[in-house]
């Protein structure tokens, strides 16, 4: 079995606990505008142009964004990385694109890192069948959770999807005692207000029974525009600043109230 | 807590103090060398009386406001030479005045002193030309080509750290010592007991010596104070005469008496000579924390008072820049740092968790004075607690370069490796950059770097140096007639054990000229075992003795392997004649090859065993043509891993190479990746760098330049942390962290006026940006950035 990857990172200190191996799979159900790694939406592999520089001469070349992998691969990369691991309570995160894409590449792999004591956690957009979100759980230890908007409107429009699904499996995962951080990209002009925020904490609140280690909230940087330009995709944030440092504080300080912890940047 | 009026007045002070030469030792050494009374006497005699004499003559200088006294010249900072070591010409002192960085002024007094006086009498006598006139022409071959440079040319031997005893024992317990072995010595059956006693004796004389220079300095505080009208100063300077009566003729009582105690005793040892890496307090925390917590229980120390007297002993080691260089080294030596390297935390004698109340404080006083000198480490072991790693990042990640970080359990093994009993190496740490030693019973000489790149460029060559057209190695065969990767490592592992051994019998000469010319009877009195055994410290006097070769450029080395391996033998990208005519011509025409040699071939420092495995068997290849080969002084030699900044001076005689290295830019640091190739974040970096033993050497150096962001909050260093454990649990033996943005870095070449302040880690030591050669500068500014992980 394979799975298409776009990335893969080690020394990955903001995807969960610890120090983690971060394996990026490719394809995503979602359109986010914001999103800043464009190339692991389509499930397809992508040939880009490569520019490297020896002073100021310029070497292009082909490059494919997308290689193949086997579960047993990824474990030996992982294990390359089980020193920091088991130093830093880390672990192996799966992100993308949606991880929960790629559903038997996904599972075969979580089952092959657990069985190697190795701890897991999967960074997800929520959009996924509630049958599948639930096989996933059983191999899996945290949960990095997306929650965007409420507003299924703006939900759709800023995301190209319905969010009902998401705030279900979230609720399914939540009681059937799974650890979940809360991840909230925010937005300037998509969520950046304050009504989102009190439905946020109102929404946190009703859930502090439930295992929710923490919250990241993750400010919208410019660092995917240069993606976009570079593989032609159209950039519908052209224009618009980074989230600013004042509203991501008075964000964070809002929240903290709910007594869970509030990262920015995760 | 802050530092007081007087401490930020005495940090200032040296700050603005302006280098200069000062040639009163000079003068001094000359006058007594010249007189009567050193004729017809043995070398240990005879120097243990220029020292009594330099002792006796010198000016005293005391700071206004300081509590700790002893400065080597006249002034902070007026910095004395050694022309019984080597000898400054006219134009090295033009040479020295005139350069950019790293200035040394003199004043025309000096130069005069210096042409009608100093250069008349020694010329043609320093034990520089005593050894140049020593050796072999294959020596001087290699050494001219750049393949090893040679430490002891300009300095005296040194990198030796003071230990427990010398802390607790004053000079006349010493002196009662003495008696015992000179009373020991057995005429009949030992043929060595005369020079025994000869050397026995000139340690009597520079106990004597170092009393009666702490005198001076008690008479000198006592008339000033009698002259002072401010009542608290006299009070003061009173105390501080009181002191030196007392230390260090009698073992210190006083947390302050410790101090002055030890900083008489580093004056002495850089007065003798000037040894490598200055002189070394060690391990601090450990020596002054009892007289510390006596004082806090008797009430007679506050805690104020504790952490004004540190400010005023760490000022001390900044007033002392490192020893004036000549000749080429004049133009091209890149520091004031002497390298004092003040070692916190490890373990105790009896293994358990060092740290203690003293470490916080001296941490604290690293953070509050942010001076290049002292430098500062923090040993770790598995025993200590977190919080200790954490109290050292707050300060790492101020962007100062200090502390660094070494692994305790690391240390001990490498010296128990080599024989040493465990208390020993668990008193033991390191100093100067990276250099494993057992403190206060291990004489440890560093004897120079070896330049493996330099090497293989040699064996591509059949021996022939293509800078020069030389033959200067052996003729190991055409690289074109290697049918396998196989056949040029076995040329290479030829050339580096010739090499080797050239350098090895130059140092067994070196090292005797040392034993017989320049005793060093005071500094013989501080190391165990010299006094019992009757033997100078140049001599094999010392518990331990070891003697280094420091390899460098093995990231550079490893890639240019890694590049023949991948595109010539494996992949057959390119033919023997491609390379050799890509790199003869500088990549000028073949810019595709180099891009492929650098872009799209194996490199070190990214976790990939095909690239690492060449970094592995460079290391065995070094170590196998070093590793036990006897040395001068008994004890054999050793081999580490650290480049101070000679990878810059190496990479200066150094064609273009296979790794896409362009002629003569700099090679790669330490066992750090070659500058920018590591792009697999830092656990890769240091996976590839723990696949080294470690253990076989006496000291590695490993650099991760991270910015600013990587220590934002707890979660942060909590990461720091596990990183560091990780690479010590892997037996790494230091890793450091240059926390600075590049951004910076270019502003401050733009506008060093305004950046006067910014320090950066260097290379197993920090250093003003400023005073870095623009090469230097530009390539810590290249060094890999993380900011994008």
């Amino acid at each position: 079995m394979k799975g298409l990857l776009f990335n893969i990172k080690r020394y990955a200190i903001h995807d969960g606990p610890g120090i983690r191996v971060t394996f990026f799979l490719k394809g995503c159900p979602l359109d986010c505008w914001w999103c800043h790694n464009p190339e692991g939406i389509s499930p397809a592999p992508v040939e880009t142009e490569r520019i490297d520089r020896i002073g100021d001469r310029e070497f292009h070349s082909r490059e494919w964004v997308g290689k193949e992998y086997s579960p047993e691969e990824l474990l030996a990369i992982a294990e390359k990385e089980r020193v920091f691991m088991d130093q830093s309570g880390g672990g192996v995160t799966f992100s993308g694109g949606e991880p929960t894409l790629q559903y038997d590449f996904l599972l075969e792999t979580l089952k092959l890192m657990k069985n190697a004591g190795i701890s897991t956690a999967v960074d997800t957009s929520g959009l996924v069948s509630g049958r599948r979100i639930m096989d996933i759980a059983e191999y899996t230890d945290i949960f990095l959770y997306d929650i965007k908007l409420f507003d299924t409107d703006l939900h759709k429009k800023f995301t190209g999807a319905d969010n009902s699904l998401i705030l279900d499996n979230l609720d399914n995962l939540l009681q059937n005692g799974e650890s979940v951080i809360i991840r909230v990209p925010v937005i300037p002009g998509v969520n950046d207000t304050i009504n989102y925020i009190e439905d946020l904490r109102s929404f946190i609140e009703k859930r502090k029974k439930y295992r929710i280690l923490q919250i990241d909230l993750l400010p919208y940087h410019k660092t995917g525009s240069s993606k976009y330009r570079h593989f032609g995709f159209l950039d519908r944030m052209d224009g618009v600043e980074q989230t600013p440092v004042a509203f991501m504080d008075q964000f964070r300080e809002l929240l903290s109230t709910t007594g869970i912890r509030v990262k920015t940047g995760g | 807590m802050k530092m007081t009026d007087r401490v930020l007045k005495l940090r200032e002070q040296s700050l603005k103090a302006i280098e200069t030469i000062s040639a009163e030792r000079a003068l001094l050494v000359t006058e007594f060398y010249a007189s009567d009374e050193a004729r017809g006497l043995s070398a240990p005699v005879t120097r243990a009386k220029a020292f009594y004499h330099i002792l006796k003559n010198k000016s005293i200088c005391i700071n206004e406001g300081e509590l700790i006294v002893g400065e080597r010249g006249p002034a902070p900072k007026a910095t004395p030479t050694c022309p019984e070591i080597s000898l400054h010409s006219s134009e090295d002192l033009e040479i020295l005045e005139k350069r950019d960085k790293v200035f040394f002024k003199s004043t025309a007094e000096v130069k005069r002193v210096y042409s009608e006086k100093i250069i008349p009498f020694w010329k043609g006598k320093s034990n520089r030309e005593r050894i140049m006139e020593s050796m072999t022409p294959e020596w001087i071959d290699a050494y001219q080509a750049g393949i090893f440079t040679e430490f002891q040319e300009q300095r005296a031997p040194g990198h030796t750290v003071l230990g427990y005893k010398m802390f607790h024992t004053g000079f006349l317990e010493l002196k009662e010592e003495i008696r015992d072995a000179l009373g020991r010595l057995d005429y009949l059956s030992d043929p060595d007991a005369y020079q025994k006693s000869e050397e026995l004796k000139a340690m009597t004389i520079a106990c004597d010596a170092i009393i009666m220079f702490a005198e001076r300095h008690a008479e000198a505080l006592e008339v000033m104070a009698s002259s002072t009208s401010e009542s608290e100063r006299r009070k003061e300077l009173t105390e501080m005469a009181a002191i030196c009566r007392r230390v260090p003729a009698h073992a210190p009582e006083t947390f302050h008496e410790m101090l002055q105690h030890y900083w008489f005793i580093h004056i002495g040892v850089i007065t003798e000579l000037n040894p490598w890496d200055s002189f070394n307090p060690g391990r601090l925390d450990q020596h002054v924390y009892p007289l510390y917590k006596k004082g806090i229980d008797d009430g007679s120390l506050t805690s104020e008072t504790v952490f004004e007297l540190l400010g005023c002993f760490w000022v001390k080691f900044n007033n002392h820049p490192s020893t004036p260089k000549v000749g080429v080294t004049a133009q091209e030596s890149n520091t004031y740092t002497d390298f004092c390297l003040i070692n916190l935390g490890g373990v105790r004698p009896d293994g358990s968790d060092a740290v203690n109340d003293m470490t916080y404080i001296l941490l604290d006083v690293i953070k509050e004075m942010r001076i290049l000198q002292p430098s500062s480490m923090v040993q770790i072991s598995k025993k200590n607690p977190d919080r200790f790693i954490y109290k050292a990042l707050d300060i790492i990640r101020t962007g100062f370069g200090q502390p660094s970080c070494f692994n305790t359990d690391a240390i001990i093994q490498e010296l128990l490796r080599q024989g040493k009993s465990i208390e020993d190496a668990r008193n033991g740490g390191c100093s100067g950059c990276v250099e494993t030693g057992a403190f206060g019973t291990e004489s440890y000489w560093l004897t120079g770097y070896f330049n493996l790149v330099k090497i293989l460029e040699i064996t591509l060559y059949n021996g022939i140096d293509p800078r020069s057209g030389k033959q200067i190695g052996l003729k190991t065969g055409l690289v074109v007639d290697f049918n396998t990767f196989d056949d040029l490592m076995i040329a290479f592992s030829r050339q580096v054990n010739h090499f080797a051994d050239i350098k090895i019998r130059g140092n067994n000469v070196i090292g005797k000229t040392f034993a017989a010319f320049l005793p060093v009877p005071f500094l013989s009195l501080l190391l165990e075992d010299c006094i019992a055994n009757g033997k100078d410290y140049n001599d094999g006097g010392a518990r331990y003795n070891t003697t280094y070769i420091q390899g460098v450029g093995l990231g550079s080395i490893t890639d240019m392997l890694t590049s023949i391996r991948y595109n010539i033998y494996d992949k057959k990208k390119v033919t023997w004649e491609e390379m050799l005519s890509a790199m003869e011509n500088n990549f000028q025409g073949s810019e595709h090859l180099q891009y492929e040699l650098i872009y799209k071939t194996p490199k070190y420092g990214n976790d990939d065993d095909y690239a690492d495995e060449q970094a592995v068997h460079v290391f065995d290849i070094f170590y196998d043509a070093v590793n036990g080969k006897p040395a001068s002084r008994g004890g054999v030699h050793r081999i580490n891993m650290l480049p101070t900044t000679c990878h810059v001076y190496f990479g200066s005689v150094t064609g273009a190479t296979p790794d896409g290295r362009i002629a003569w830019s700099p090679l790669s640091e330490g066992i750090s990746p070659f500058q920018g190739v590591d792009h697999n974040g830092p656990t890769a970096v240091i996976k590839s760098a723990s696949k080294l033993d470690h253990l076989r050497t006496g000291g590695t150096l490993l650099n991760q330049k991270f910015s600013p962001q990587f220590f934002d909050d707890e979660d942060s260093y909590l990461k720091l942390t596990a990183l560091i454990r990780s690479y010590f649990s892997l037996d790494g033996h230091h890793i450091q962290f240059n926390v600075v943005n590049a951004d910076t870095l270019r502003e401050a070449q733009k506008h060093p006026e305004l950046h006067r302040d910014l320090i950066v880690r260097v290379a197993g030591y920090s250093d003003y940006f400023n005073d870095l050669g623009e090469d230097l500068q530009n390539e810590i500014i290249r060094r890999t950035e993380h900011n994008d992980f």
